[in-house]
């Protein structure tokens, strides 16, 4: 991978594009691993970093980010075990539903079909603690954002916007139009490993009885 | 011990931010005004970021049930002890069974207590400030309610020295009150050229308004609406407290420690690292105008503004 454009976010930040999520990935260990940047947070084509000015220099920061950048290859996610989460769609756990299934000129039915069908990647965990954004969508399910975000979504609350699925781990306020709701816990702060899904997992749903 | 007969609007425990998980969505949380809660630690003989009550617009009356040493910074209010005027920026000693109470302030938003020893809280993810969306750190990761008791550690653990020194206060030139127009320092971020021309103009030349949308999230300014240019929309990519973000109405938001990790809305600017503790005392109704300023300006302030403090607060970073 080359350096493509690195672009400073503020005088003490720097936000590097990579042509994928999982280059962001990749890059991004590689500069955790250096232990010089106070975060270092993927995007879904791009890492940023943070760094204190008073300790590393604005220029050592940006070598060290090309340097890193190029020693990346470009790879693709593994192909690890599929995760299967089982979904409850409709309804009150997916009160957006039925309006994105006539959108789509799609019966309900049909729109979970297609939902669960496919195996879906988890691009980045990012926004709130643990929530993940799934690449994998149906071209066909693809809807915009809600005008008004809802001011409070259950954890596990199943979103689609634009080209991903998002899965809500806590609850939040919530902007993407909501389908379904899986039971299992995707954010335990109490657990071994707290995160049940990680950059690069695979994920196929399973359509629960309501 | 600390019991709390009234929170407020909002009380939280909040110290050392959370940092190193922003990739796994962990936000800091952390003072929304880091000086404020390190200049109370100070008088009390505790490290810049140890774990104080961030207090929001007042409302709040807590009993003290041992003897204890304490001190109030940020939003300056007519707080009092058994009804005796307490300042802000000195050290006080409280008696056990007297009550401290903290009227909403003139200006500013939230006043942080800090009490000799420091409080105790569980951590989580490596830190005890309180992150309420998730439930994690401080009192049982939610807001203060009364009926609360608040640990601290004991007074023998302590600086000897504040037994007999008489009351520490903090340097005039590091008191400062927040004020209703607000200048903040900023630097252009990685999407300012998505704004239009004239709104790339109007970003530092307009005295925007602090909305009632106003949380430790963000704060969301209006007065003033950006234009973005038509291709404005971007990828989810990383945000830090600080950055201003322009969503697509045209209303910027200014990240506070509780900022989310990543987000889709350009980031537009960033308040100067030096100037970002003034974001946590940002009130609904006050102005905020932005001046502009380049990395480097904002690096040599950074180290600046560093110096003076640390002259203070040796351990305080920005």
């Amino acid at each position: 991978m080359t350096l493509a454009e690195a672009s400073a976010i503020a005088e003490d930040a720097i936000s590097i594009r990579t042509p994928s999520a999982v280059a962001a990935h990749a890059l991004a260990a590689r500069l955790r691993a250096t232990g010089v940047f106070d975060e270092v947070t993927p995007g879904l084509d791009s890492v940023g970093v943070l760094f204190d000015p008073l300790r590393l220099d604005a220029g050592a920061a940006r070598r060290l980010l090309a340097d890193a950048a190029q020693a990346i290859e470009t790879a693709d996610w593994p192909d690890n075990e599929v995760i299967e989460l089982r979904a409850r769609y409709g309804g009150d756990d997916g009160p957006d539903l039925d309006r994105l299934a006539a959108a789509a000129n799609l019966s309900p039915d049909a729109f979970i079909e297609l939902h669960t069908k496919r195996i879906h990647r988890v691009e980045m965990i990012g926004f709130m603690p643990g929530f993940a954004y799934l690449s994998g969508l149906d071209p066909a399910l693809e809807a915009p954002r809600l005008k008004t975000p809802r001011p409070r979504l259950p954890a596990g609350s199943i979103g689609v916007s634009g080209a991903f699925t998002g899965l809500y781990a806590i609850a939040s306020p919530g902007g993407w139009p909501i389908i379904g709701r899986i039971d299992e816990t995707l954010f335990d702060p109490d657990a071994d490993n707290p995160f049940r899904l990680a950059p690069g997992d695979r994920v196929r749903f399973l359509r629960a009885p309501c | 011990m600390l019991t709390i007969v009234s929170a407020g609007l909002q009380s939280t425990l909040q110290g050392a931010p959370r940092r190193g998980a922003r990739h796994q969505g962990l936000p800091w949380a952390g003072p929304a005004d880091p000086l404020s809660l390190a200049l109370a630690n100070r008088l009390v003989g505790l490290p810049a970021a140890a774990l104080g009550v961030e207090i929001t617009l007042g409302g709040f009356e807590a009993r003290f049930d041992v003897d204890a040493i304490f001190a109030l910074a940020g939003a300056p209010c007519a707080a009092t002890l058994d009804g005796s005027p307490v300042r802000l920026h000195r050290s006080h000693r409280a008696a056990a069974g007297a009550t401290l109470v903290l009227p909403p302030p003139e200006t500013g938003m939230r006043t942080y207590l800090a009490v000799e020893g420091g409080m105790i809280a569980a951590a989580a993810f490596g830190s005890a400030s309180t992150y309420l969306p998730a439930r994690i750190g401080g009192l049982h990761g939610r807001s203060l309610q009364p009926g609360d008791v608040l640990k601290f550690r004991a007074r023998a653990a302590l600086l000897p020295a504040l037994e007999s020194q008489a009351a520490l206060e903090t340097p005039a030139a590091l008191r400062l009150a927040p004020q209703k127009a607000a200048a903040l320092r900023a630097t252009p971020s990685a999407e300012t050229s998505r704004l239009a021309p004239s709104s790339r103009e109007a970003l530092f030349a307009s005295d925007f308004r602090v909305s009632r949308q106003v949380d430790r999230t963000g704060v969301r300014l209006d007065g003033v609406t950006l234009e973005l240019r038509s291709d404005g929309r971007m990828k989810s990519a990383a945000a830090f407290p600080g950055l201003v973000q322009c969503p697509e109405d045209g209303a910027p938001i200014i990240l506070g420690a509780d900022a989310q990790t990543t987000g889709g809305y350009p980031r537009i600017a960033s308040i100067a690292r030096c100037d970002r503790h003034l974001i946590g005392q940002l009130r609904p109704g006050a102005t905020v105008r932005l001046l502009s300023r380049t990395f480097e300006d904002a690096t040599a302030e950074l180290v600046e503004k560093s110096t003076l403090v640390r002259g203070w607060i040796p351990d305080f970073t920005f």
